[in-house]
């Protein structure tokens, strides 16, 4: 553009859509913390302290069991994503060059959309002493005749948190990595490598390690920093699964943060600050553990062996993969089969009745969850797929990527502990507006769906051909026909997926949706959190299938319709 | 005993239809040159040669190193080092670490000795610590041949492996490699475009001719 030619609108919009977007991420989330930080220190105008006081954190200190839920909290963050990343490196290095990644990565990638609670009550129904594991090995291994009494799940050591975390995790590395190997230039330069590798005589598996991990890695720190982020401070997860006295320190603060006495918000407030204390500590652990692995093994790059035990390894990676998979297919059989059973004897693998009823009654209370749902997630998709295209064009107008700061930013609400950073959100909220739950909810949702769209549509924008782009102006386009008749219609299917995806992310989300709606905003994922403790398994088993449901509808809209689109293009 | 790479009667399909045939031996230091058009199964029978032939293709026929069949062999245990086009260096390493990677276990400080020398030899004495993408692209061709010569390969597969790299530096390059490949008497099977390789390499030349008549391109 020359200096003398005032730009258009879309123009001035487009330019100024990056700052928009930082200050939408980054003022709520800093806002959040401070909203927290205040409190934490005595200074809470809604409760009449005005004094900076320890009172908070004294109080946090004394409370029992304190020690034990860090513990618990580090324990399963820690364990399950390491876990998790662990297993999905052994399955990219030992299915590298053959088809089975991509099989894997298929069955695997439902699990993506499903929200945490309802992938939490699959898994719990399946480890409970009545569920399908003891029922598969009842009675003639176990010689259980009835239902045992078993720690499964809720158990004080966080097993059944740290089984449901990594089983959700796995799926969502897996996906960033094979992200990564899809990139055009830098994929195809890793498998070409791979192969050199192969050529000099290493074993497969070795030849991954050695040789593509190293390039992949810092590009999988972000994701990998998130998921751990999210697993030592999520609620859902624990709350389903998890043990209750003491509970992770993430679901503690949501009870003292909820309870009618108002003045364990300062205690709760101070715990909050603790949360963000051990995630950002479990963080700066695994970023310093990653810079001594690559300090301890640079030498071993180099020294020239080429297998270790490669055969092992590849027959455990077949086989862990294998029992994942049934896990996760065995958990969700099971929560179909509860959802429509009628009576069901202990030992029994199938229902001795088929019924709808539990169906019936459960869709006949469920209206108002639904819209409320599906409302709040459009709004919610529908800006932030808006804003993200803004600032993608504004990156290849000015013709140079967002710079990694804002990279960075986006990530934000992605590796704050959103409980450490909600409740001061809210705080403001309230302030601002106490009048619509509604408008504060769909914009809360707006910071955790606009990352996940924001990373799903960058990478095919970025690969339109600038070409096209480039003939349509010098055809005398303007900015803004060229983006609505060039691009838009090149990124229809992408951003039918960014679509779907951004739905499914709001559909899940419990937190923000809980604390931003103070309590009178019902999804259905708050429903099917309330109902998972408490209510009966077979109502909790389908609002757990309605909960996977709903992204899935949304991912099978997103791949038919460019089909039905194209189709038509052709004829 | 004099080292050899021996096809046997091989015939190359994609997709049930004949890409080619082929049956010829290569002895150490010589340089068998196969040229054709692309399609015409070229890269497909380093692929063959390699172990890494894809799902399309079937093959029948055999392939022996120094008298052994390593038909069954997978890709990491035929022992044939392949120069492709790019270097591939691995930029996660130095030069020297990427030579210390293909080569053979052993000795630090020996095998250490052994890589200063060899840059010595190609002219990149003292670059060992240097980061490969910092290199000139024929700095980076000529580490990578003594990569490959390193590893210890029993034969050697060239897959254009100058295309890339500008006139006067081909020439010289590709007297390198050449000389390399006579000097540690390895049998060598190069796939170009280029007549002026085909013609350097002093050896036999097979062409072969398209398969795909409709695409019909050079």
């Amino acid at each position: 553009m020359t200096q003398d030619a005032k730009p258009d609108l879309f123009t001035q919009i487009v330019k100024f859509s990056p700052r928009f977007l930082l200050a939408i991420l980054i003022l709520p989330v800093f806002g959040g913390l401070i909203g927290v930080l205040l409190p934490a220190f005595g200074w809470a105008p809604a409760l009449n302290h005005y004094n900076l006081s320890f009172t908070g954190f004294s109080d946090l200190w004394q409370t029992a069991g304190i020690g034990k839920m860090i513990t618990l909290s580090i324990a399963t963050g820690l364990v399950s994503t390491l876990l998790a990343f662990v297993i999905t490196l052994m399955m990219l290095a030992a299915f590298f060059n053959s088809p089975w990644l991509q099989r894997i990565q298929r069955l695997l990638s439902p699990i993506l959309v499903i929200p945490h609670a309802a992938a939490a009550i699959a898994v719990g129904f399946l480890i409970t002493p009545s569920g399908m594991v003891s029922r598969f090995i009842s009675p003639w291994f176990t010689g259980w005749e009835l239902a045992p009494n078993g720690i499964f799940p809720h158990d004080s050591y966080g097993i059944s948190i740290i089984l449901g975390l990594t089983l959700k995790e796995l799926p969502f590395l897996l996906l960033m990595a094979l992200t990564v190997l899809a990139q055009p230039e830098l994929g195809k330069k890793l498998r070409q490598q791979h192969k050199v590798a192969l050529n000099f005589g290493y074993c497969p598996m070795t030849a991954f390690f050695k040789v593509v991990l190293p390039s992949l890695y810092p590009l999988l720190r972000l994701p990998v920093l998130a998921v751990l982020a999210y697993a030592s401070a999520s609620v859902e997860m624990p709350l389903i699964l998890g043990p209750n006295t003491p509970p992770t320190l993430a679901v503690a603060i949501m009870h003292w943060f909820s309870d009618v006495d108002l003045n364990l918000r300062i205690k709760a407030s101070a715990g909050a600050l603790l949360q963000l204390l051990v995630t950002g500590g479990l963080l700066a652990i695994w970023i310093g553990a990653e810079k001594t692995i690559k300090y301890l093994f640079s030498d071993l790059l180099t020294n020239g062996k080429r297998e270790y035990g490669d055969v092992i390894w590849h027959k455990i990676t077949a086989v862990v993969t294998t029992l994942l998979i049934g896990f996760i297919l065995l958990a969700l059989i099971g929560l179909v089969m509860w959802s429509v059973a009628g009576f069901w004897r202990f030992p029994a693998i199938v229902p001795e009745q088929f019924i709808l009823s539990h169906f019936q009654s459960a869709l006949m209370q469920m209206e108002e969850p639904l819209i409320n749902s599906a409302v709040i997630g459009l709004m919610t998709t529908v800006l932030a797929i808006v804003l993200t295209l803004l600032c993608l064009e504004a990156e290849q107008l000015s013709g140079k990527n967002l710079s990694g700061f804002i990279s960075l930013v986006i990530y934000l609400p992605l590796l704050v502990p959103s409980i450490a950073f909600l409740f001061g959100l809210v705080w403001f909220q309230q302030l601002v507006n106490n009048q619509s739950a509604f408008i504060n909810v769909a914009f809360t949702h707006l910071l955790f769906v606009l990352p996940y769209v924001f990373l799903s549509l960058t990478s095919s924008y970025r690969q339109l051909d600038p070409r096209f782009a480039q003939v349509a102006a010098s055809l005398g386009a303007p900015p803004i026909k060229v983006f609505f008749k060039v691009k838009l219609p090149q990124l229809f299917a992408p951003i039918l997926i960014a679509a779907a995806l951004g739905l499914a992310i709001s559909f899940g989300q419990y937190l923000p949706t809980l604390l931003a709606g103070g309590g009178r905003i019902s999804t259905i994922t708050t429903e099917a959190v309330t109902l998972a403790n408490g209510a009966s398994r077979r109502t909790s088993a389908v609002y757990a299938i309605i909960q996977m449901a709903l992204p899935l509808i949304g991912f099978i809209i997103a791949w038919l319709l460019p089909k039905y689109f194209f189709k038509k293009a052709r004829i | 005993m004099q080292s050899s790479l021996h096809i046997k009667n091989l015939t190359l399909y994609q997709q049930g239809q004949l890409l080619l045939k082929l049956n010829e031996q290569v002895n150490g230091g010589d340089i068998l040159t196969i040229m054709g058009p692309s399609g015409s199964g070229k890269s497909s029978l380093l692929n063959w040669l390699t172990g890494t032939l894809g799902n399309d293709f079937s093959a029948k026929g055999e392939v022996c190193l120094n008298g052994q069949n390593i038909n069954n062999l997978p890709a990491h245990l035929r022992h044939i080092g392949v120069l492709y086009q790019d270097a591939l260096l691995f930029s996660h390493l130095t030069v020297a670490g990427n030579i210390a990677f293909a080569m053979p276990k052993g000795e630090k400080k020996q095998r250490k000795q052994k890589i200063e020398q060899a840059l010595e030899q190609v002219g990149l004495a003292g670059l060992g610590e240097r980061h490969p993408d910092n290199l000139s692209g024929g700095q980076q061709a000529r580490v990578a041949l003594l990569r490959m010569l390193l590893s210890d390969p029993k034969a050697i597969l060239l897959d254009e492996p100058f295309s890339k790299l500008d006139t006067q530096l081909r020439v010289d390059t590709r007297k390198l490699v050449f000389d390399l490949i006579r000097e540690y008497k390895l049998p060598a099977i190069m796939v170009t475009h280029d007549i002026n390789d085909a013609e350097a390499a002093q050896g036999k030349i097979i062409t072969l001719q398209s398969q795909d008549h409709l695409k019909g391109n050079s």
